[in-house]
């Protein structure tokens, strides 16, 4: 696309002027971009290419960003975190200290003789974190911690595995190797336990102790939260459950390709069963948003039950059978077609809320859809409402497709020409657009009110016109008659000349639509012809029906 | 692009939690021995286990460099036992310490202006000399060696002397590489299967400590899929000779399966016998690098004889130049490490038990830990080993342990990388050296002048 088509869219003078200079503007930088096949600068066209190729420039860059070479000096270090005081060197930037004299050798020899003031400490220390593992004294041991099946000895040991592998209990497990004799050597017995102790017996001890010394610590009405939860997980641990936990883990674990099978085959089943279960639970918080106005995100736990659900059936059939019924009954309870402005909020609402159901529901979300998809939430307005928010419902069908606008013209334009002009000159009389300015629903029943007046109007219009002429047709003939039958009689004629002044000044009256009562008379007076006594009859009844209506 | 080199100053110490003290980081197996400095992704040192001893004067010789001469008294041993824990300390000090000063600390670049070397005085340099010949090699490393998890504690004391009073470490450390292995893969928790040259090994490994009770050990490994072969060279149907190349003075290329048509070297004194051996075994590496395959399927090899039988075999030419198309059989050769019935028979030696195969060590050494950290182990099974690298190793142990435990995860951690796989402890021990968090764990001197030997069963555990 072109500046050209742009303007000729937008409407613009076409400028032909500037642009042969633009075209001299682009093509210059376009002739010193190097580096770059002329295929790939023609792909771009008119525009010039935003691929700007990269000044390889390695020398000059290195050269400019030379700097002297860094130093680094071999720096000691000790670590607080160990008991001895072991140093241990790595290197390190030297700092940004004023450079010592080059050239000179030993000056600089002497810079670097020098001791280094401190070692520093380092970083690393601070991660030497170890578990804080309760300490007795003997006299607490025998007075609280006797337990039976453990010696002190054994419980020492204990407390010092617990220590040495910071409360890892399968490590403290694997490694508890308590001889009661202490016979020390206890490198080939690696797989002899004397007495073997499970994890349980081991927790069980170990919580034991934890929490006697805790209680003796802070008594048990003193404890702040975070030692009472402590204190409520030690006295809480159940060694039984733990083992069986562990059992049914262990032939979890143990299981042949039969069972694993069998195994995930219910498990799938039972992700099955409870996607259904969301699945209508959501559908039921839907139903019961619907009954409810304005929908509620209250609980849907009393629908979860058997029982519960049956009485939510019932209630929705009778619900449902009257809405039948109302239904049947009237067109007036029917859904409106498009959203109701006024609950544009809640239905935006409900869309989010279930384009989130899907989005999240995953891979079954096809299958949702349909359902969740169905008849949206409407409200049922109320005739006010209707009318508050400008609803209608058209009940008559339109054939075809129409713009609204032409409905507002239609009367107006579907007339003949003549009678489209009568229109509108009475619509000038009245002092009212043809073209309505504001055509609101009000407006246009207005509207179409007064142009089937206007139509009705004109109509009488054309039928007293007609009515006229006839009348003055029948005048004429009867003054030729009378004229006749005087001059056979031998009478002179005297108002020859009023009589067309008389003839004029009615049509001029029934222009004006001033008929009067004079018509009534002259019929009277014209009764004689024969011939056309029936259609100024019909003219007659036609008058007074008229006159009647008015 | 944005790979910039980051100054010292950017650089995130406290994420990346590194701080070098240019540790160096020995693991010495019964195959080869590693050396190198932490931090550092390969070990600088990769020196032969084997080393030479000539009879005559008694002097060691160590290094590939030497040790394949064929010198008529010179004779190969290994300081390592079959279980992979040192048996003659004398010769295994003398072979790390070669390891180390040969690449790592022997030459040590002091400032040019104050080493001597630019002056002219004799008698300066003399002295310096006699400095050297006083020094150990490791005064300014620290040294942290690996083991083996069945280590025996009187070995482990020797070796913390070995490193204090003959090298003169500032600092020590003792771990074990299985542990390393795991920690090589990234893995705190793991089950490590190690298939090394002497001992195949798998360990349960649980936030950076071995579970003891987990320790299985065969001696399925690399140096019995040697025997292996020589029992399927044995046995096959036109003998096939064994002949190691420094044997071959010239060679001509023959059709597979024909007679080697070669002319051999004559010696005077003939080399040694385990100097030939160590030859063959040359030999017999390479075959297994290449030709040597693990059959994938769980239900082994004797289910699928047929179907190996239709897979494409592959061509070994011996160093004679005779040469022979490997059908079936090389699947047979690495059978018996899963199937027991299915080893080969090897003369003088007892046939592998089921016990020992690596399914079955990986069961007990399930069942040696706690039920809760089974599932996690599981899915962090980190392969290492030289010995693991047969083809196909790692997919038959995968379908294996999937075919066991068929509710449970299997998730195998192999490195792709020949060199990871084969240094994964000396890498796993690199990382650990260099990490800044690890200084308060090193025995220091002190402590063992305090404490004594006995120190490193408290620390190192």
């Amino acid at each position: 696309m072109s500046s050209h088509d742009v303007r000729d869219m937008l409407d613009l003078p076409g400028t032909a002027g500037p642009r042969p200079a633009k075209k001299q503007k682009i093509a210059a930088p376009k002739s010193t971009l190097k580096g770059l096949a002329r295929e790939v600068q023609s792909l771009a066209g008119d525009n010039p290419i935003s691929i700007v190729p990269e000044i390889s420039s390695f020398k000059k860059r290195r050269l400019a960003s030379r700097k002297p070479a860094a130093r680094w000096v071999l720096k000691p270090f000790k670590n607080p975190a160990r008991g001895d005081d072991l140093v241990l060197a790595h290197w390190r930037r030297k700092a940004e200290a004023p450079p010592a004299p080059v050239g000179e050798d030993g000056n600089s020899e002497q810079v670097e003789a020098q001791p280094e003031p401190e070692i520093e400490n380092s970083t690393f220390a601070k991660f030497n974190v170890k578990v804080d593992i309760p300490e007795y004294t003997d006299l607490q041991y025998s007075l609280k911690l006797e337990g039976e099946g453990w010696t002190k000895d054994e419980t020492d040991y204990l407390m010092g595995l617990v220590k040495d592998f910071d409360l890892r209990w399968p490590l403290i497990w694997d490694r508890y190797d308590y001889e009661p004799l202490a016979s020390g050597e206890n490198g080939d017995s690696l797989v002899s336990v004397t007495q073997p102790r499970s994890m349980e017996d081991l927790k069980v001890r170990y919580y034991f102790i934890a929490d006697q010394m805790l209680q003796l610590h802070t008594p048990l009405k003193d404890m702040r939260k975070t030692e009472h939860d402590l204190h409520e997980i030690f006295e809480k641990f159940d060694p039984n459950q733990e083992a069986l936990r562990k059992k049914f883990a262990e032939t979890a674990l143990n299981r042949t390709k039969e069972e694993a099978r069998e195994e995930e085959s219910l498990l799938l089943e039972l992700k099955r069963i409870l996607a259904r279960s969301e699945k209508l639970s959501e559908e039921r918080k839907e139903l019961y948003a619907r009954l409810e106005a304005p929908p509620s995100n209250g609980n849907i736990g009393i629908y979860t039950s058997s029982q519960g659900l049956q009485q939510l059936l019932q209630q929705l059939m009778t619900l449902n059978n009257s809405k039948k019924r109302r239904s049947l009954m009237g067109a007036e309870n029917m859904s409106p077609a498009s959203g109701p402005s006024g609950l544009q909020q809640q239905g935006s609402f409900d869309r989010r809320d279930s384009t989130m159901r899907e989005s999240i529901s995953g891979p079954s979300g096809p299958s949702r859809k349909g359902t969740l998809q169905g008849p949206p939430e409407r409200r049922e307005l109320t005739k006010e409402e209707e009318k508050m928010y400008g609803v209608s419902q058209p009940t008559e069908k339109l054939s075809g497709p129409s713009f609204r606008a032409d409905r507002l013209n239609k009367p107006i334009t579907n007339k003949s020409a003549t009678m489209q002009a009568k229109i509108t000159n009475v619509l000038g009389e009245l002092g009212v657009p043809s073209r309505l300015i504001m055509p609101t629903a009000a407006v246009g029943q207005e509207w179409e009110s007064l142009l089937g007046n206007i139509q009705k109007l004109l109509e009488l219009k054309k039928n007293a016109e007609k009515l006229d002429g006839e009348i003055a047709i029948a005048m004429t003939l009867k003054a030729e008659r009378e004229k006749r039958e005087r001059a056979a009689r031998g009478e002179p004629d005297p108002e020859d000349d009023d009589h067309d002044v008389k003839r004029e000044s009615d049509r001029e009256k029934s222009v004006s639509r001033s008929v009067r009562g004079g018509s009534v008379s002259r019929s009277a007076r014209g009764g004689s012809t024969r011939k056309r006594s029936a259609s100024v009859l019909s003219a007659m009844s036609d008058k007074s029906t008229k006159r009647q209506k008015k | 692009m944005a790979a910039q080199p980051m100054t010292s100053s950017m650089q995130p110490t406290d994420v990346y939690g590194g701080d070098e003290v240019s540790a160096i980081i020995l693991d010495p197996g019964y195959s080869s021995v590693r050396a190198g400095f932490a931090g550092e992704d390969t070990p600088k040192s990769f020196v032969n286990s084997h080393y030479g001893v000539s009879s005559s004067g008694g002097s060691y010789v160590f290094g590939d460099d030497t040790i394949h001469n064929p010198l008529a008294n010179l004779d190969i041993r290994n300081p390592m036992s079959k279980e992979g824990v040192v048996e003659d300390w004398d010769a295994a000090t003398k072979l790390w310490e070669y390891a180390i000063t040969s690449r790592l600390t022997s030459f040590k670049q002091a400032d040019p202006r104050t080493n001597g070397l630019n002056d002219d005085m004799k008698d300066a340099d003399i002295e310096m000399e006699g400095v050297e010949e006083g020094e150990k090699p490791l005064e300014e490393h620290p040294l942290l060696m690996t083991e083996t998890a069945w280590n025996n504690p009187k070995l482990r004391e020797k070796s913390i002397e070995v490193a204090m009073e003959s090298w003169g470490c500032p600092a020590f450390w003792l771990a074990r590489n299985s542990v390393l292995a795991s920690f090589g893969a990234g893995k705190a928790t793991a089950l490590v299967v190690d298939v090394g040259a002497s001992t195949t090994s798998v360990i349960c490994i649980h936030d950076g400590l071995i579970l003891k009770k987990s320790v299985q050990k065969s001696p399925l490994a690399g140096n019995w899929l040697s025997s292996q072969l020589r029992s399927l060279f044995s046995t096959t149907d036109p003998k096939v000779e064994l002949v190691p190349h420094f044997m071959i003075a010239s060679k001509t290329p023959v059709d597979a399966g024909a007679s080697a048509q070669a002319t051999y070297r004559k010696f005077e004194d003939t080399p040694s016998a385990s100097f030939r051996a160590l030859e063959e075994e040359r030999v017999l590496t390479e075959f297994k690098e290449s030709v040597v395959q693990v059959w994938q399927d769980h239900r082994g090899l004797k289910a699928g004889t047929e179907y190996a039988r239709q897979q494409p075999g592959r061509v070994f030419e011996m160093p004679d130049g005779s040469n022979q198309l490997w059908g079936v059989e090389r699947y047979n050769v690495a059978e018996g490490m899963w199937d027991s019935s299915s080893a080969l028979p090897v003369p003088n030696e007892s046939a592998p038990s089921k016990g020992q195969t690596i399914p079955e060590m990986v069961k007990a050494s399930l069942a040696g830990v706690d039920i809760d950290i089974r599932a996690h182990v599981l899915q962090n099974i980190v392969v290492t080993g030289g010995g693991t690298l047969v083809s196909g190793f790692t997919d038959r142990l995968h379908n294996e342990l999937t075919a066991m435990y068929p509710g449970a995860r299997i998730k195998i951690q192999a490195a792709g990388l020949t060199a990871e796989r084969r240094f994964g402890s000396w890498i796993g021990g690199s990382i650990l050296g260099s990490l800044g968090t690890f200084h308060q764990m090193w025995i220091s001197k002190k402590e063992y002048e305090e404490f004594g030997t006995s120190i490193i069963e408290k620390r190192c555990k």
